[in-house]
């Protein structure tokens, strides 16, 4: 950041700033001065890593609701969440957008959905949300996408403050809401979700991240501002919840199984969580952001006694609870993927401003190392607050890159505090050949050069051409569509997995690719980001490689089969089905 | 300093090779020593030390001799000598200044405390004192110290920027602005840009208060903590290499700076450059001895570098000394963890979720319920 440079140009090196009678008053009243902070230069369009795709051409003409209020009611500043998803099974990627809606506090003054955007196949898109039944109802945060009754069509949990919502795809473009049956409301206030079939029975269960105890009538105890108005409290003055562990009983219902374990022992405020495998075991973990207490690593122990299931909570020992100062932030989002091609997942988690963003690098033992420091990262992100996110190889080169988007909570921020806003820029790190992260922001297009109140991010393929677009939803905004413009010249491989006897996603499967003498290894996590969930296909790059020479998939149990594919061609889609090959 | 003493009158000449007598050798010494020949002056008080090691006046200026070159240890052992040999006032001053000089600064001020309570009106000692008080961070003790001094001399700008430093520090903004309006009264000036920096730095608007460090800087960069405070603006407004740079300099003027040593330790550490990292804290530390922050940053360093049983030492009496410091808690059960020591590394980390637990308890929305 150049402030003090920026400072210098606004007021000009040769007047020096006065001191005045107003300067003491404005001092005692403890306020600050505003200053510009944004990037002051910007590439061509047509040159730019990705194009923003305007709501003229998208046809994406539904606009988020915050139902900012005088009050400033916390839930009002934490949505929302958005998904690619292909509900019709058409190949293409749709979207969900998720909104406010009533709830104790606030009663919409006119009518406000959810949307489900179908996709035409050319670029644009059309509003079905009424036709497939999705409108939502509740005052909605988030959505999980996953295929819970393997029945290859996905279906959708919508989190809230309030209760969750479960849409079961009916396979003919409309949803039924199973909420009530499959017993998955999950009361208070809930944020991500993820799917992942945590006993490896085959079926997808269901983890939901509880965020703070807001119940009761002590909404806004944490009192004024500097500007004598209610802002929405910093939830430290909240209690702490328990997230939700469900159980996929396979018959539509699921049994909540968190008691007794380290998961409804620990009291957080959950706002992030990503389904992986961390010490490579073949049992997904869970590694949970909270904000304003420490963050949370769940591992997978398996079956304990009594037909219970074992959950350690690690992340003190595991060094990824705390900041490297031993303080508990702000989590929000998070993500894991494996960075640096070691085989093993490394995590990220994304704070609010001056504590910094983590790369956290796995040491392969269960603990971990925050390198963000050393990728550069811990310094572009000071100033920060950061939300969805999401590691994943922008433009096929085959190494892991990152995306985050960011934003202030308080949206009164830029009246007291100079150098944060509310609406913040988002940030591309390309990862070189040196294996570290570089901030390429300024590469990014016009859309980089912009500020945003953005919260859920997620990442798919909408025009299928093997380079992963962007969604990012803004709190009370419209969200923004970013289309990719950086693979140009690299080639591809898209893989959708079914598992067969494994969860039909296929979530917790080992993709291995070797192409022009590179073996490359992927993990088929879920969740990560903010309230969001991404494209479900993976998307494998080799470079200006010709051809993948092995393709390998390992199925999770209970199979844990392993099918190998030989030669295979690229810059297409190929479907996989478990022990059967590539589907035809 | 430089007394000249009588007490070598009808001492018998031993030095006949080169002088006639040790009353002229005395006077050469302190001629060499107000020429700036030190080690001319040294080499003659300690030949003169060597025949008459208890005349405590030559043990005084070899001392003064001694601090001047920068020597303060060698110069604290000669005055300390001379003081069990005669207590003397102006000794003990020299002492202290000899001990601010070194960077000992608790010593330093407990002598200079003495010294204000015999002699209150010594604007000297209330100067290095309150400096010594700035420096420390005991804010409250140079308020008190300059409260008094301050209303006798209202005019007086050194105290006015010492007493309003001490006052916006210690969280006293309004009694503070009355201070600054006083400064400000005699136009800008560096005092009163660092001033309303550290004001507005206090209230968490940094870009405000790097405009004002920004133009301290300028108006005068030998300002002592000028630098200091500039990086401080410059790191919270996420320029890492110009707080750097800024630090580096405020070092090279001040190398006793406490917040320049700390600042570079933690940013050294953040990116591995261990080595220097350690040099920067231990500084820190010897300006403020037992300082808790700085501790903890030695410690933090060291289970970064995998001295894990040292970190484990160091933190335990850390978090002995002062027990509700979660993130030495935090780093303590990292440590234990880490030596696979799965008990203790528990007991910590239920004490860390105790001291959260009560905290929590005590914010608005939990004490509603």
């Amino acid at each position: 950041m150049q402030h003090s440079k920026l400072n210098r140009d606004r007021k000009g090196a040769a007047s020096p700033v006065k001191f005045t009678r107003r300067d003491l008053i404005w001092l005692a009243a403890g306020c600050g001065a505003s200053t510009l902070f944004g990037r002051q230069t910007g590439s061509p369009q047509s040159d730019s890593l990705f194009i923003e795709v305007p709501t003229s051409s998208s046809g994406i003409e539904w606009v988020h609701d915050n139902a900012m209020s005088p009050n400033r009611y916390l839930p009002e500043t934490l949505g929302p969440g958005c998904a690619f998803l292909d509900f019709d099974n058409d190949g293409w990627m749709d979207i969900y957008l998720v909104n406010s809606g009533p709830c104790d506090f606030w009663k919409p003054p006119k009518p406000i959905r959810n949307a489900l955007y179908k996709n035409n196949r050319d670029g644009t898109f059309t509003d079905v949300t009424e036709k497939a039944g999705v409108t939502g109802g509740t005052f909605g945060m988030g959505v999980a996408v996953g295929d819970f009754d393997n029945d290859g069509w996905p279906d959708m949990l919508v989190t809230s403050y309030g209760k969750c919502i479960l849409y079961k795809n009916n396979h003919d473009g409309t949803f039924a809401d199973v909420t009530a049956k499959a017993g998955v409301a999950s009361p208070g206030w809930t944020t991500s979700a993820v799917w992942f079939d945590y006993d490896n029975d085959g079926r997808l269960d269901l983890f939901i991240c509880s965020f703070v105890d807001y119940s009761g009538g002590h909404k806004f105890e944490c009192g004024d501002n500097k500007l004598g108005k209610h802002y929405y409290c910093i939830p430290r003055i909240f209690k702490g919840t328990a997230s939700f562990l469900y159980h996929n009983n396979g018959d539509g219902t699921f049994t909540e199984t968190s008691k007794g374990t380290d998961i409804a022992k620990s009291l957080g405020k959950g706002l992030g969580v990503v389904a992986t495998d961390i010490n490579n075991d073949g049992r997904m973990d869970l590694f949970v952001a909270n904000d304003t207490v420490q963050d949370f690593l769940y591992m997978n122990r398996g079956p304990g006694p009594n037909g219970s299931w074992k959950w350690e909570e690690i992340a003190m020992q595991a060094e990824v609870g705390f900041s490297e100062n031993g303080q508990a932030r702000s989590g929000m989002g998070v993500d894991a993927a494996d960075l640096n091609g070691d085989g093993w997942q490394d995590l990220f988690v994304a704070n609010v401003d001056q504590e910094m963003f983590s790369v956290y690098q796995n040491n392969k033992d269960e603990t971990f190392r925050d390198v963000a420091h050393v990728e550069g990262v811990a310094q572009a992100t000071r100033l920060l607050s950061g939300w969805g996110l999401k590691y994943f190889d922008y433009d096929n080169d085959g190494a892991i890159d990152l995306i985050l988007a960011n934003g202030h909570p308080d949206d009164m921020i830029d009246h007291y505090s100079s150098q944060v806003k509310y609406k913040e820029p988002m940030l591309l790190f390309h990862q070189g050949s040196d294996g570290k992260l570089h901030n390429v922001s300024d590469q990014g297009g016009s859309a980089f050069q912009k500020a945003f109140a953005a919260r859920g991010l997620a990442v798919g393929d909408y025009n299928n051409d093997g380079a992963l677009d962007v969604l990012i939803c803004n709190n009370g905004g419209a969200p923004v569509l970013l289309k990719n413009n950086a693979a140009k010249g690299n080639n591809w491989l898209g893989i959708q997995l079914e598992g067969a006897a494994c969860n039909r996603d296929a979530i917790g499967a080992k993709i291995y690719w070797t192409a022009a003498g590179k073996k490359r290894f992927r993990l088929k996590n879920n969740g990560g980001s903010y309230l969001s969930s991404h494209d479900p296909r993976e998307v494998l790059g080799i470079g200006k490689a010709a051809k993948i020479d092995l393709l390998e998939i390992y199925w999770p149990a209970p199979s844990k089969r392993v099918d190998k594919f030989t030669n295979v061609p690229v810059n297409s889609y190929i479907r996989i089905v478990e022990g059967k090959g590539i589907a035809t | 300093m430089y007394r000249v003493a009588a007490l070598l009158l009808g001492v018998s000449s031993v030095y006949a090779q080169n002088l006639s007598s040790p009353q002229d050798l005395l006077k050469e010494a302190i001629a060499f020593q107000q020429a700036g020949k030190l080690d001319n002056a040294i080499h003659d008080y300690r030949l003169l030390l060597d025949k008459y090691p208890d005349i405590p006046e030559i043990r005084s200026n070899l001392g003064t001799a001694l601090a001047a070159q920068g020597r303060y240890t060698e110069a604290v052992a000669e005055y300390e000598h001379a003081l069990r040999l005669k207590p003397d006032k102006q000794v003990r001053l020299n002492l202290a200044l000899a001990y601010y000089k070194s960077a000992d600064l608790v010593r330093a001020a407990d002598i200079l405390k003495d010294l204000h309570d015999k002699e209150p009106s010594n604007v000297q000692v209330i100067t290095v004192l309150a400096d010594c008080y700035l420096r420390l961070g005991k804010n409250k003790e140079l308020v008190d110290l300059l409260t008094p001094v301050q209303r006798g001399d209202p005019e007086n700008r050194t105290f006015n920027y010492l007493l309003g430093t001490a006052l916006v520090r210690d969280g006293q903004a309004a009694k503070g602005q009355l201070i600054i309006d006083k400064i400000l009264r005699n136009g800008d000036s560096a005092e009163a840009r660092l001033l309303m920096g550290t004001t507005k730095f206090m209230v968490n608007d940094f870009s405000g208060a790097l405009i004002d460090f920004q133009k301290a800087v300028e108006l005068n960069p030998n300002l002592p903590d000028v630098y200091s405070y500039y990086g401080l603006a410059l790191l919270a407004t996420g320029d890492q290499a110009g707080a750097e740079k800024a630090f580096r300099r405020e070092l090279k003027s001040n190398p006793n700076n406490f917040n320049a040593n700390l600042r570079m330790g933690v940013l050294l550490r953040q990116d591995d450059q261990n080595e220097q990292a350690l040099k920067y804290l231990q500084h820190a530390l010897q300006v403020r001895p037992g300082d808790p922050g700085v501790r903890y940053q030695i410690a933090a360093l060291e289970l970064s570098q995998g001295e894990v049983e040292k970190a484990a030492r160091d933190l335990e009496a850390l978090v002995k000394e002062s027990p509700q410091f979660t993130e030495a808690h935090v780093s303590l059960a990292t440590a234990y963890y880490r030596q696979k020591r799965k008990a203790d590394g528990d007991r910590e980390r239920a004490v860390v979720a105790r001291l959260n637990a009560a905290r929590q308890a005590k914010e608005p929305a939990a004490k509603a319920q």
